[in-house]
């Protein structure tokens, strides 16, 4: 399944009602564009600086934007992004699940970045 | 006056002896209200004591069943929100905007067609109360249980075009008459009792101003009527006092006016008003007497002296006209006569007669005198006697003419009336218009009567007459304007003082209520304090001992919470100690403070056996409190649970939490909220239990294909077991006496899953890498499941699924159970 595909999923869990997902969503919805993001960035990373792929998240984050350098502002979304969904798909202490704006706007910015890496 | 308080008055009275007062009366007419207080004192009678007074007090105790909304607020499609109805504790969890606080506030709407959050807010905010995403209907139905009685249906529905405040109220009990809200006693019940507690209404219940706060808090004393009496005689009294004080200015202006008046005229009925106006009891009576004999005029020397220069007449011109033609006949009479010496004539034929004697008896003969020869004889008899008829004719016709004048002059004289000099000085002193003249004409006219010639007399009268007339009748018109104006100026005053008469009696009639208005009002005065203290007594306690549930290291202690004063000076008096210092400010308290004050005000009043309301609903209390407050909240609102259905909205996992570790029996309720206002409701498990449901849901019940659940599942086994690690943190932490602060601040630090398990084993999170060592004395499965649940999380992985999650459950029940 490609990234693409999760992200499908992604919004479908968001947005459509369906009583068996009740409750479940968020944090599904979030895994699974999280699952995007780091097969989008994975992908960047084989083809354009192998190994990279194998270091840290916050690593990652931080190298991307010399790779993206007409869209450095898309880079430093993505980083937001995957902090938000990185939070919701751990449990935390009183925290609750995101908000569906909240996850919306993060999905928006994978499926970004998944068009934009897809072109480079 | 209810019952209740009129018999605590009348208690209180007997025993203070003063039952029989003739005030006591006023002030229970006053309990009634303005009008009953004003219609006893003016007819001595007392209004009938209401018959259903007492029946609020059967009022059954009512729990919610569950509450439907739909196209309200933040909820679109319908929602439904069960609780069980009785004793207990639910918590409804979810974020800010899941729409929660929608289910709070549609109940607040159902039941009172306001949330008191946005009675302040603007138009705008009022008016986006209908759900965005869900046109028309937007409904709220409650189904509640009546103690005793069974269930009862509330709903609310709004026409499309229906504002808030509007919608169809039906109030359904279960196979009984359609009844209302009203008919219930919740209207009032919901301002004294106030089931409804939201962040916003807390926050502000002490920012208020004094006089809010305590009006908030006495409503539940059922003092009302106290408070009624108290206002009724005050203002009974200062309206008395203002109506007196009007009149007694009118009084002045018009004693003023009265003097002035009395300054320029004399009048008798002016005398007597300001006489009257200047006594003591302002003369009354006496003032209506005056008026009302409209006939009084006024003897006054003045008023007398002008009606007699009314009287002054002035001769007929027709007169004058006679006498001047008489006058002027009888000088002509004179002229003709003129030149004839009547006197001589007269004494000529008397000489003559004497010669004729003297003939007779000594006949012929020369004359005796002159001495002529023979002039006397019978021709000169014949000749005399002639002469002396023709002498003794001119005489008396001169004399006619003589007498003739002077008969007609006297009585053209007697028209020519002398000046009523008395009268005339009189006039001068009050200074008529006119009188200069008048009094010239006079002198001048008088001086007719000196005039002996009668053509002159005649001219003078005819010439002299107009003027003479003309100014005696300028005289009378100035006098008669005098008499008008005096008139004309008591005329006024008199309608002045006819106004305000009545008002007059009016006010000294209110003013002799007064001394029963001023006693009723001081004994409740001292009496109603006594009675509100001993009523607030038990809220006060209750309030003290939730403060002691909520003030968890605060360093302000509550002491005594007391109602104060009265009408405009009334407050609340919070005995507030920080650090040991008395008498501080509520400024000292932080926002958290605050909100857990007001709570441990009006959780006792929402809670008083006197509501009819079982349930209380407070919308999203924990805000601004800090974790250890929390802990306190869930066991206050514990204690609250135990009798009434307490139904809290909080936007965090924190009071849920504390809930669960302090073992406290609750239902728990999770709300969130998909795109376009589909709200989902459903009930919580701990943290663990939710994940593996959670996990254990995907995997049976959706329709998701394998991959994308090879994806999904490790992550919310993953969230099992972080959600275990907290858990075990958490309770070590606070078993060992750590700070709530402390314990969050170690958590947030640990941040992921290694470093969280490191945290749980050894208490350091740095110790990541003797992780696997320690699961692995669980098993090696257990190793395995933590791996997989780990890179799971971020990769696919090819896992039998329902094996993970039945190891990831038993790993995380294991490590609750097994790590201290």
């Amino acid at each position: 399944m490609d990234g693409r595909a999760m992200l499908i999923v992604a919004r479908d869990l968001l947005e459509r009602p369906d009583p068996y997902t009740a409750g479940i969503w968020p944090r599904a919805s979030a895994l699974l564009a999280r699952h995007a993001l780091e097969a989008a960035l994975d992908d960047l990373w084989r083809r354009r600086a192998p190994g990279l792929e194998r270091c840290s998240m916050r690593a990652q984050l931080l190298c991307l934007p010399a790779y993206l350098p007409a869209d450095v502002d898309l880079a430093t979304r993505t980083s937001f992004a995957w902090t938000g969904l990185s939070r919701a798909s751990h449990h935390h202490a009183y925290e609750l699940p995101p908000a569906a704006i909240e996850l919306s706007t993060w999905i928006e910015v994978v499926e970004q970045l998944t068009g934009r890496l897809e072109r480079m | 006056m209810n019952e209740d308080l009129r018999q605590l008055i009348e208690s209180r009275l007997e025993s203070e002896g003063l039952a029989q007062k003739n005030w006591v009366g006023a002030v229970f007419a006053a309990g009634d209200g303005r009008t009953a207080l004003e219609a006893f004192l003016d007819s001595g009678k007392l209004p009938a004591k209401a018959a259903a007074a007492s029946a609020s007090d059967k009022r059954p105790g009512a729990f919610l069943t569950s509450l439907a909304v739909q196209g309200f607020r933040g909820v679109g499609p319908s929602q439904m929100l069960s609780v069980t109805p009785g004793p207990g504790l639910t918590l409804v969890v979810g974020r800010n905007g899941s729409g929660k606080s929608s289910f709070a506030e549609a109940l607040e709407v159902l039941f009172t067609g306001d949330s008191k959050r946005w009675a302040d807010r603007s138009k705008i905010w009022q008016e986006g109360w209908r759900n965005l995403h869900h046109a028309h209907p937007t409904t709220i139905d409650a189904d509640m249980l009546l103690e005793g009685q069974g269930a009862m249906k509330i709903s609310a529905a709004w026409d499309a075009t229906a504002p808030l405040d509007s919608p169809n109220v039906v109030v359904q009990p279960k196979g009984k008459p359609k009844t209302s809200l009203e008919a219930l006693g919740w209207n009032s019940a919901l301002v004294s009792y106030r089931p409804f507690l939201s962040y916003n209404e807390l926050g502000s219940m002490l920012d208020e101003g004094p006089s809010r706060l305590y009006d908030a808090l006495s409503l539940v004393l059922g003092l009302e009527d106290l408070v009624q009496a108290q206002d009724a005689l005050a203002k009974a009294r200062a309206e008395r006092q203002k109506a007196w004080k009007l009149v007694d200015e009118q009084r002045e202006e018009i004693v003023e006016v009265l003097k002035q008046f009395l300054e320029q005229d004399s009048d008798k009925r002016a005398s007597r008003a300001l006489d009257a106006l200047t006594s003591k009891n302002w003369g009354l009576v006496e003032l209506q007497k005056l008026l009302d004999s409209s006939d009084v005029s006024s003897d006054d020397q003045e008023v007398t002296v002008l009606n007699r220069a009314l009287l002054l007449e002035t001769p007929d011109p027709e007169r004058i006209k006679k006498a001047a033609t008489g006058l002027r006949a009888a000088d002509a009479q004179v002229k003709k006569v003129a030149g004839t010496d009547a006197d001589r004539a007269r004494k000529l034929a008397l000489l003559l007669e004497q010669a004729m004697k003297f003939h007779e008896s000594h006949a012929g003969g020369d004359g005796p005198v002159c001495g002529t020869k023979r002039a006397i004889g019978v021709s000169w008899a014949k000749q005399t006697r002639q002469e002396i008829d023709r002498l003794k004719a001119l005489a008396a016709e001169s004399e006619a003419a003589h007498r003739g004048a002077e008969e007609t002059r006297s009585q053209a004289v007697a028209l020519i009336a002398s000046a009523p000099d008395a009268l005339l000085t009189q006039l001068f002193n009050i200074g008529v218009d006119g009188l200069d003249v008048a009094r010239a004409a006079w002198k001048e006219w008088h001086a007719g009567t000196t005039l002996t010639d009668l053509k002159g007399l005649a001219d003078h009268l005819e010439k002299k007459h107009e003027a003479f007339t003309d100014a005696i009748e300028r005289l009378k018109k100035g006098a008669a304007a005098r008499l008008k104006k005096i008139e004309d100026r008591w005329k006024p005053l008199a309608e002045a003082i006819a106004i305000w008469l009545p008002d007059a009696k009016k006010a000294a009639r209110g003013m002799q209520d007064m001394p029963r208005i001023k006693a009723g009002e001081d004994w409740l005065k001292g009496a109603g304090a006594d009675i509100r203290d001993q009523r607030f007594a038990p809220i006060a306690d209750q309030a003290m001992a939730t403060w002691q549930f909520l003030r968890q290291n605060s360093n302000v202690e509550l002491g005594r919470i007391e109602l104060a004063g009265a009408r405009t000076s009334r407050h609340v008096t919070l005995d507030v100690t920080v650090d040991g210092v008395r008498g501080a400010a509520l400024g000292v308290m932080s926002q958290g403070e605050l909100h857990a004050l007001a709570l441990s005000l009006f959780l006792p009043r929402a809670t008083l056996s006197e509501s009819p309301f079982r349930f209380v609903v407070i919308d999203d209390p924990v805000q601004s409190m800090d974790p250890a407050r929390v802990d306190g909240l869930a066991r206050a609102l514990a204690a609250v649970a135990k009798t009434r259905q307490v139904i809290v909205f909080t936007h965090d996992e924190r009071l849920p939490d504390a809930v669960r570790r302090l073992d406290i029996n609750a239902t728990i309720l999770s709300v969130t909220r998909r795109p376009k206002s589909v709200v989902e409701l459903r009930t919580a498990l701990d943290p663990v239990r939710a994940h593996i449901e959670d996990a254990l849901a995907l995997v049976h019940t959706t329709e998701l294909p394998k991959d994308v659940l090879q994806r999904l599942v490790p992550g919310f086994c993953r969230a099992a077991l972080e959600a275990s690690f907290t858990h075990v943190v958490r309770r070590r932490g606070l078993a060992t006496g750590k700070s709530h602060a402390d314990i969050e601040d170690d958590l947030k630090n640990a941040g992921k899953t290694t470093t969280l398990a490191a945290l749980a084993f050894y208490g350091d999170k740095d110790r990541g890498s003797d992780v696997m060592g320690r699961l692995n004395q669980f098993g090696t499965w257990a190793g395995d499941t933590f791996r997989a649940c780990k890179d799971g999380a971020h990769e696919a992985t090819a896992t039998d699924l329902n094996l993970l999650i039945k190891d990831t459950e038993k790993l995380a029940l294991r490590v609750i159970a097994e790590v201290k």
